[in-house]
Parts: C-alpha cells; sequence; structure tokens
C-alpha cells in the first residue's frame, strides 16, 4: 500500500521533474511536443479541477444561507452573479457580439463583470495613499531614507515640484528628474537584482527538494 | 570595297555590343563566392543558418538581400535585407565554446516560420542571397539546398546546466551532512512571530486568514506557501484555534485540503479538521480579493497571512487587514509587491525566506540542510560578481576584447 500511496507518486514526480529540466537542455522536437503534452495535461486538470472549485464556492455559501451566518446575504450574490454570466453565455453560445450587436453576454460582461473589476481596482488608489502616510511615519532610520526617496520620487513627477526644485536647488546643477533616474537605476535596481538573484536560487534549490523527494509534505507523511 | 565596309559594321557590332548592354544596365551580375546555407544549431529545427564571406565591396551604399524557396510552393520568398557591412558572425548571440564569432563571414540566421510559415524540419529548402547596389543588383549567390534539423542539446547552455550540476552535488552533500549533525540558521523574525500570530488569535477567539495568493501549483511560490501552510495548520490545531483558507486555484485548494488534514492529524487533533476550512472563492483576480476583504472586514480576524503569489491584490488585501487591526505576515517572490507588503504588514518575508519556510518551521534536518546551498547558491553568485566585475574592468582596460568576452559568456544566459 505504501509502494502505490507513497513511491509511485515520487517516482512519478522525479521522473516528470527531471525530463522538464533536460527539456531546457534538450530542443529536439521530441522535447517541445513533451513540454507542450504536459501543458495540455495540465489544463485540462485545471478545467475538471475548477468543477471541483465551484462545487466548494456554492456548498460553502449555501451552508452560510442555510446558517444565516454573519452577512448571509452576500452568499446569495454569488448565485445571482453567477446565474448573471452563465445564463446569458449559454443563450449566446459564449459570443459576446453577433453581426456588431453586443448579445446579452457582451452586455453582462461589459456593464457588471468589467464594472465591477474596474472598480476593485480604483480602490487601490485610495489605499495607496493610505499606505502611503502609514510608511511615511518617520519610525526609524530606514523609514527616513524611504521617505526621502519617495519624497524625491513625488516632486519630480509634478511641474510644481520640479519648479520648486529649479528655485531652491536650481544652483546645484542637478535637475530632479536626474536624481530620479539616479535612485531608480542605481540603488533600486541594485535592491531589486539581489532580491532577483535569492529568489532565483531559492527556486532550483526548492524545485530540487521536490524533484528528489526530500520534500514531500505536499503527499502527507507515513 | 563595299564587302570591307560590311566586314568593319560586323566588327564593330560584336566589339561594341557589349559595352552598349553595359551602358544600359544590362551586365550580368557577378556571383557571390563561398555562400552556405546549414541547419541551425543547437535549436529544435526552426531555422536556417546562411553563411558567406565578408567582401571588399561590402559597403554601407549596398545591401545584402536573402531569398528562400520551399520545393513544395516553388518561387523565391524574400526574405530579410540588411546593410552589407551588417550581419557578421560576431551578430549571432551564441557563446565562444559553441560559436566562432569573427567578423570576416556574414551570417543570418532565418527563422522559417517567418518566411514560409509552419514547415517541419527536414523540409527541403532553397536559398539565395544578392548584392544590391542603387537598386541594381551587382552580385549574386548560387542557389543552395538547405535543411533543417530538430538538434539534441544545447551547447550555448553549457555553463546553465554545469552550475545546476554543482548544485546539485552540493545539494545532496548538504542533505547527506544533515544526517549527522545539525546546522545553525539564522532567525528569521516573521517566522517566530507565526506562535504570537496564532497564540494572539487563541486569545482573542477569532479566526486566522490564511491567503495563498493567485498563482496555480505550477508557480513555486505557491508551493513554498502549501508546505508554511502545513507547520501553521499543525500549529493552529495544537492551539485549537480556527483557520480559514480562501482559494483562488481550485487545484491549490485540493492540495491545501490535503496537507491541512495530515497536519491536524499530525498534531494529533484529527476531530477538528473540517472540510470547509478550504473554501474556493473565485478565479478571478479582482473578485477573488473583493471576497476576502469583505471576509476579513466582517470577521475581523487576529491574524492574517499572505503567502504565495500575488499582484495587485496584494495592496487591495493587507491594507483591509490592517485596517482590520490583525496581526499580518506576508511573503512573495514578486518584488513588485513586496514594498506593498512592507508598509502594510507587520513581518514581510522576502522572496527566497518564503521558500526557506517550510524547513526553518517543520525543522526537519534533511530539509535545514537545503538551506545551506541557497546559501552556497549566493555566496557562489556574490564571488561571481566581485570576480567579474574585476576582470571584465582589467580586460576592458587593457583591450583583452577575448578574455572580456570569455567571462561575460560564461555568466551569460542563452
Amino acid at each position: 500500500m505504501k509502494f502505490i500511496k507513497k513511491q509511485i507518486p515520487l517516482a512519478i514526480v522525479m521522473v516528470t521533474g527531471l525530463l522538464m529540466v533536460a527539456s531546457y537542455y534538450i530542443p529536439h522536437k521530441y522535447s517541445v511536443d513533451y513540454v507542450e503534452l504536459m501543458n495540455k495535461w495540465e489544463n485540462i486538470v485545471s478545467a475538471f479541477a475548477f468543477l471541483l472549485g465551484l462545487v466548494s464556492l456554492f456548498y460553502s455559501h449555501y451552508g452560510k444561507i442555510k446558517r444565516k451566518a454573519d452577512g448571509w446575504g452576500y452568499s446569495l450574490f454569488v448565485y445571482i452573479g453567477f446565474l448573471a454570466m452563465v445564463v446569458p453565455a449559454m443563450m449566446t453560445d459564449g459570443r459576446q457580439m453577433v453581426d456588431g450587436q453586443v448579445t446579452s453576454l457582451g452586455w453582462s460582461f461589459r456593464y457588471i463583470y468589467n464594472a465591477l473589476s474596474s472598480t476593485m481596482f480604483a480602490v487601490l488608489a485610495f489605499y495607496i495613499v493610505s499606505t502611503a502616510y502609514r510608511s511615511f511615519r518617520i519610525k526609524s532610520r530606514q523609514a527616513f531614507v524611504l521617505f526621502v526617496a519617495a519624497f524625491v520620487l513625488i516632486l519630480g513627477k509634478v511641474p510644481l515640484g520640479q519648479m520648486i526644485w529649479d528655485s531652491l536647488l536650481g544652483w546645484t546643477g542637478q535637475g530632479v528628474a536626474d536624481i530620479i533616474e539616479w535612485i531608480m537605476q542605481v540603488p533600486a535596481v541594485a535592491g531589486k537584482r539581489g532580491i532577483m538573484i535569492g529568489i532565483a536560487i531559492g527556486a532550483i534549490v526548492t524545485s530540487l527538494k521536490i524533484i528528489f523527494g526530500i520534500e514531500k509534505q505536499y503527499m502527507g507523511k507515513d | 570595297m563595299t564587302k570591307n565596309k560590311i566586314k568593319a559594321l560586323i566588327i564593330l557590332l560584336l566589339t561594341a555590343g557589349p559595352v552598349l548592354a553595359v551602358a544600359g544596365g544590362k551586365a550580368a551580375p557577378g556571383t557571390i563566392d563561398g555562400f552556405t546555407a546549414v541547419d541551425m544549431p543547437y535549436d529544435a529545427g526552426a531555422s536556417v543558418l546562411l553563411k558567406w564571406p565578408v567582401g571588399p565591396s561590402d559597403s554601407a551604399d549596398a545591401s545584402y538581400v536573402v531569398y528562400g524557396s520551399s520545393l513544395a510552393e516553388g518561387g523565391w520568398r524574400k526574405g530579410e535585407e540588411f546593410v552589407a557591412t551588417a550581419k557578421t558572425c560576431k551578430d549571432i548571440n551564441l557563446p565562444f565554446w559553441a560559436w566562432d564569432s569573427g567578423e570576416a563571414q556574414h551570417a543570418l540566421k532565418v527563422e522559417l516560420n517567418t518566411l514560409f510559415g509552419d514547415i517541419p524540419p527536414g523540409t527541403p529548402l532553397k536559398f539565395k542571397a544578392q548584392l544590391l547596389r542603387k537598386g541594381s543588383v551587382e552580385a549574386e549567390s548560387p542557389a543552395v539546398d538547405a535543411a533543417s534539423k530538430s538538434n539534441w542539446f544545447r551547447l550555448d547552455r553549457l555553463n546553465n546546466l554545469l552550475f545546476l550540476l554543482v548544485m546539485i552535488v552540493i545539494f545532496f552533500w548538504a542533505v547527506s551532512h544533515a544526517k549527522r549533525k545539525g546546522l545553525f540558521i539564522r532567525r528569521i523574525a516573521g517566522l517566530d512571530a507565526i506562535d504570537e500570530a496564532i497564540g494572539r488569535a487563541t486569545e482573542m477567539g477569532k479566526p486566522i486568514f490564511y491567503v495563498p495568493g493567485i498563482g496555480t501549483m505550477s508557480s513555486i511560490s505557491t508551493i513554498a506557501s502549501a508546505f508554511i501552510l502545513g507547520e501553521v495548520s499543525k500549529k493552529v490545531a495544537q492551539y485549537d484555534s480556527d483557520i480559514k483558507i480562501p482559494h483562488y486555484d481550485p487545484i491549490v485548494m485540493t492540495v491545501c485540503k490535503e496537507i491541512v488534514k495530515q497536519s491536524y492529524l499530525e498534531a494529533g487533533r484529527p476531530d477538528s479538521y473540517r472540510e470547509d476550512m478550504n473554501f474556493f472563492v473565485s478565479a478571478d483576480q479582482f473578485s477573488y480579493a473583493a471576497s476576502v476583504d469583505g471576509m476579513i472586514s466582517r470577521e475581523k480576524p487576529a491574524a492574517c497571512f499572505f503567502m504565495g503569489y500575488f499582484m495587485a491584490e496584494s495592496l487591495l488585501l493587507a491594507e483591509v487587514g490592517a485596517a482590520s487591526g490583525a496581526i499580518q505576515i506576508a511573503g512573495t517572490d514578486i518584488e513588485s509587491q513586496l514594498p506593498f507588503f512592507f508598509t502594510a504588514c507587520d513581518y514581510t518575508l522576502i522572496g527566497e525566506e518564503l521558500y526557506a519556510a517550510g524547513a526553518y518551521l517543520s525543522k526537519e534536518p534533511m530539509l535545514v540542510s537545503a538551506l545551506k546551498v541557497q546559501d552556497f547558491g549566493k555566496l557562489v553568485v556574490m564571488a561571481s560578481v566581485s570576480l567579474g566585475i574585476v576582470l571584465v574592468s582589467l580586460g576592458t582596460k587593457l583591450h583583452w576584447d577575448f578574455f572580456v568576452r570569455v567571462i561575460l559568456n560564461l555568466f551569460k544566459a542563452y
């Protein structure tokens, strides 16, 4: 039983992983076909798993409505939203435009889905302001450095800021645009690359742990 | 007398004929010698390499144009046209160990899919090149046969392969070393705070939200997040607290369900495990963010964990969590989202710390030892960067062009 539950899955992970690694170094058509096949399988599994997700979604919201849990009214909108998209999609065979005319699915997409998504995205602007306020409270030396860099960036991006800079620090011969360019190209890129190198190495090691079966928590323990 | 006049006229016509033809622009073009068309090395068979010697007449006012023909369709298709002084072997992006990058020959990589559409490797093809000056053909190569083929090895990625092999050797050495004795691992504040966060949730009787982000199971950060979830949910089970894990991807949800169930089992609390701890929310980024934000706002959790792959929703989630007063611990390998987590969360795991977290929390010697491989990799990169800067600067100063090329090629990704 352990052989079926542990060894075989580990062997599949190892063989599949090593073949994927090898495909990076083997440009042959067989290798390309293998990667494409794996991608197709992933898409197929995702499609079936999506049904699983849908069942989980409906089940959890059904439970909330049934128990009259806090905010159960919102759960009704899950079903309403679902029907508002699925029914038009079935009626129009999934087409948003027919003969230049917007179908009911197209209407739902444009005036329900896109409007709601845009609203959520727009909320970011307000959150950025509140986050900036919080991070600009200078509590440490690091926060002070962050504040100075951010202040210069904000100053340089607006005409008024450039005018202030020119009138106060114009004598230095350095434009605020040059300072911004330097901040973005030197310290920001250096920090970013440091993080990226760490991430790349961490990703390699994590992959090796999974491929060689050192990390197998996703399968549970004995 | 008349005979002599006719003879003279014939001789005049014969000698003047070619001269008149040249004057009318109809001179036969010269030949481009040494024109070859071969399979492009180290590729899947989607391109052909054309090479011919740089000629003395190659100047900026002339241009080369290449033509290709397939037997199936016949006729010539016009390929790339370029200034006659451009496109030498030096312009082919391959390292010194896989390519002779002299400037004595023109080299042009012809993408077959661009020129002919979708054709399989091995299709018989013909190629020729013309040298144009002021709109007229000055020289032309003979048509040569060529066929691409699928190659078996990317020799240009040899440096990458060697680095990987070294990493694998170090990896196994570190793992076997770990079995004998423990290794020192530096403290990670964000992970040490997990106990505090779960303890707080238990005291307050409020739930913990664990958000694994919007990555799929093929994303390394999501895999790392799943490992962390295993350790967090084990502690949650021990403290008898409540955890909620909203999901963006159904496959991630399925895997996480197994992991959480296993953790409860290991903690000796299988009775406390509920199937609805993991639940699917939406596979749409902003729908997911809106839903999770709503839950956090309503339920006011004691702690929020944001671990995994995040994009624009990172701030939407973290800011709402901060406003709700929860202890927030975040971790992602998307560097563009790290600043948002830094400002909105109490603790943030930066990139590699996220990968290390599972091992750090589990304290299993085999997993902990693998962290040493990460440190070794960083050491190699740091040493390479420092040494590379010195050597390339020195080589540039002394005009050792080939030496500089060797150094740059060794550390370049192809």
